[in-house]
C-alpha cells in the first residue's frame, strides 16, 4: 500500500511541476548500513544536481 | 425528459407513501432561470417538485452521507431500544452512484440505508460556460428546446447549442448510467461522444515541460480564495474534521500565503487518489473557476493505469490505496 501511495504521489508531484527527482522512495532495512549510506549519497547527488527547492516552500 | 420527470415523481411519491424511505433527495427547479437545486422531500405531496434535466449539477451523494451521519450522531443519545432507522432515497445519475459505491466500499453506511433511484444522464450544463457563451449577459429566462438552449437576455434572444455548454467532465464521461440502483427511471442513456478521449487533456498537459506545468499550477492556484466550496461540495470529502481546520498539528497555514494555498489544494487533490468520480461538483461550485479537473483527472488516469481500478466503478473492488497486487509497478523505487 505504501508502494501504491508513493507511486501516485511521485507521479502527481511531477505532474504539477515539482521535479520527479525530488520525490525519492526506497526500502532500507535497519540492518543494511552500507546500502543506507549509498541511498543517501544517491539522494544528495540527485538533489545537488537540481539545486535548492523553491516550489511549495514557504518564505517566512 | 417530461416523461422521466413524471415517472420520477410517481416513484418518489410511492416510496414516501409506503414509508420505505424517510427522506428523499432530488432536484427541484432553482430560483434562477435554467438552474436546478437540491431538495429534500419528506412529504409525499412534495414529490411533485422533483425534476430531472440538464441543469441538475450537484452530486447528491454528499447529502446522503451528511444525512445518514447526522442521523447516526443524533441517535447516540437515544436509548438503544428507542433508536430509529433512517432510510434515505436519492435521485442518482452515473457519477452519483459511483460516489455511493465509494461510500459503501469505505463503510460509511450500509446498503439498506439508501434507496437509489437511477436516472440516465446526458451531461449537465456548465453555468460558467453558459455565461461565457452569451458574453456574460444576464439570463432573464430560458428554456431547452431539443438540443438548443433558448435564452432571453436584456439585449434579445440568444440560442446556444447544448453540446457547446456541457460541463467538461460530462463530455468525456463513461459512466452516464447508474452503476448500481434499486429502481431505474427511463431508458439507459447513449454513450457520450467524447468518452474515448477521456484523458486527452491530461496527456497534452503531460507533454509540457516541468516549468510550464509548474507555471500553470501556480497560475491556477493563485485564483483560489480558500473558500473551501470544493471541499464542501465534494462527496469524497467527508472527514468530520478536515486537515485544514486542525491545529494540532497545523498541517497547512491559514492566511493568504501562496504556498499555503498551493499546499491546501495539493493535499485535497491528493486525498482524491482513486476516490474522485469526476462528477465536476467541485468545479461547478468554484467561484474563481480554478481548473481542478486538469489535476484530478491525472490522479484518475494514474490509478487506472497503475492499479487498474476506478473509483466507485464496481461494488466488488477494494479501494485501490488500501489493497495491493504483488506485481504493482515499482520502477519508481530508488535503487542506487
Amino acid at each position: 500500500m505504501a508502494r501504491r501511495k508513493f507511486a501516485t504521489l511521485k507521479s502527481f508531484l511531477d505532474y504539477i511541476g515539482v521535479e520527479g527527482d525530488r520525490t525519492i522512495f526506497t526500502w532500507v532495512s535497519a540492518s543494511e548500513g552500507e546500502r543506507f549510506a549509498n541511498v543517501i549519497k544517491g539522494v544528495t547527488a540527485k538533489v545537488m544536481a537540481l539545486g535548492p527547492a523553491t516550489k511549495l516552500v514557504k518564505q517566512l | 425528459m417530461e416523461n422521466i420527470d413524471k415517472k420520477l415523481r410517481e416513484e418518489a411519491k410511492r416510496l414516501l407513501e409506503e414509508k420505505r424511505v424517510d427522506t428523499l433527495i432530488g432536484y427541484e427547479t432553482g430560483t434562477l432561470p435554467l438552474t436546478a437545486t437540491p431538495c429534500f422531500i419528506t412529504n409525499p405531496e412534495d414529490a411533485e417538485k422533483l425534476v430531472w434535466n440538464a441543469f441538475c449539477t450537484q452530486n447528491l451523494a454528499k447529502y446522503v452521507h451528511d444525512l445518514i451521519s447526522q442521523h447516526r450522531e443524533s441517535q447516540k443519545r437515544v436509548k438503544p431500544e428507542d433508536r430509529k432507522k433512517k432510510v434515505v432515497a436519492v435521485v442518482a445519475r452515473g457519477c452519483t452512484t459511483r460516489s455511493l459505491v465509494l461510500h459503501l466500499q469505505e463503510r460509511q453506511y450500509n446498503r439498506e440505508d439508501v434507496v437509489i433511484i437511477g436516472v440516465p444522464c446526458t451531461g449537465y450544463v456548465d453555468r460558467k460556460a453558459l455565461t461565457a457563451a452569451i458574453d456574460g449577459e444576464d439570463i432573464q429566462d430560458g428554456s431547452l428546446a431539443g438540443d438548443q438552449l433558448v435564452i432571453k437576455t436584456p439585449t434579445g434572444e440568444k440560442k446556444v447549442a447544448l453540446a457547446k455548454v456541457l460541463s467538461g467532465n460530462c463530455l468525456t464521461c463513461k459512466f452516464n448510467n447508474p452503476v448500481i440502483c434499486d429502481v431505474m427511471i427511463g431508458e439507459k442513456a447513449p454513450a457520450m461522444a467524447g468518452a474515448e478521449q477521456e484523458y486527452a487533456e491530461v496527456e497534452d498537459f503531460e507533454k509540457l515541460t516541468t516549468e510550464e506545468r509548474w507555471a500553470y499550477f501556480t497560475k491556477e492556484m493563485a485564483k483560489c480564495i480558500r473558500c473551501y466550496a470544493c471541499r464542501q461540495a465534494c462527496p469524497s470529502c467527508y472527514c468530520p474534521t478536515c486537515f485544514v481546520e486542525q491545529s494540532q498539528p497545523q498541517w497547512v497555514g491559514l492566511g493568504e500565503d501562496q504556498t499555503d494555498t498551493q499546499v491546501f489544494q495539493l493535499m485535497r487533490l491528493f486525498h482524491m487518489v482513486g476516490r474522485c468520480v469526476d462528477c465536476g461538483s467541485c468545479i461547478s461550485v468554484c467561484p474563481m473557476g480554478v481548473d481542478l479537473r486538469k489535476f484530478l483527472k491525472k490522479l484518475d488516469k494514474d490509478v487506472l493505469e497503475l492499479f487498474e481500478s476506478r473509483a466507485g466503478s464496481s461494488m466488488e473492488d477494494l479501494p485501490p490505496l488500501s489493497s495491493f497486487k504483488e506485481h504493482d509497478k515499482e520502477d519508481f523505487i530508488f535503487n542506487p
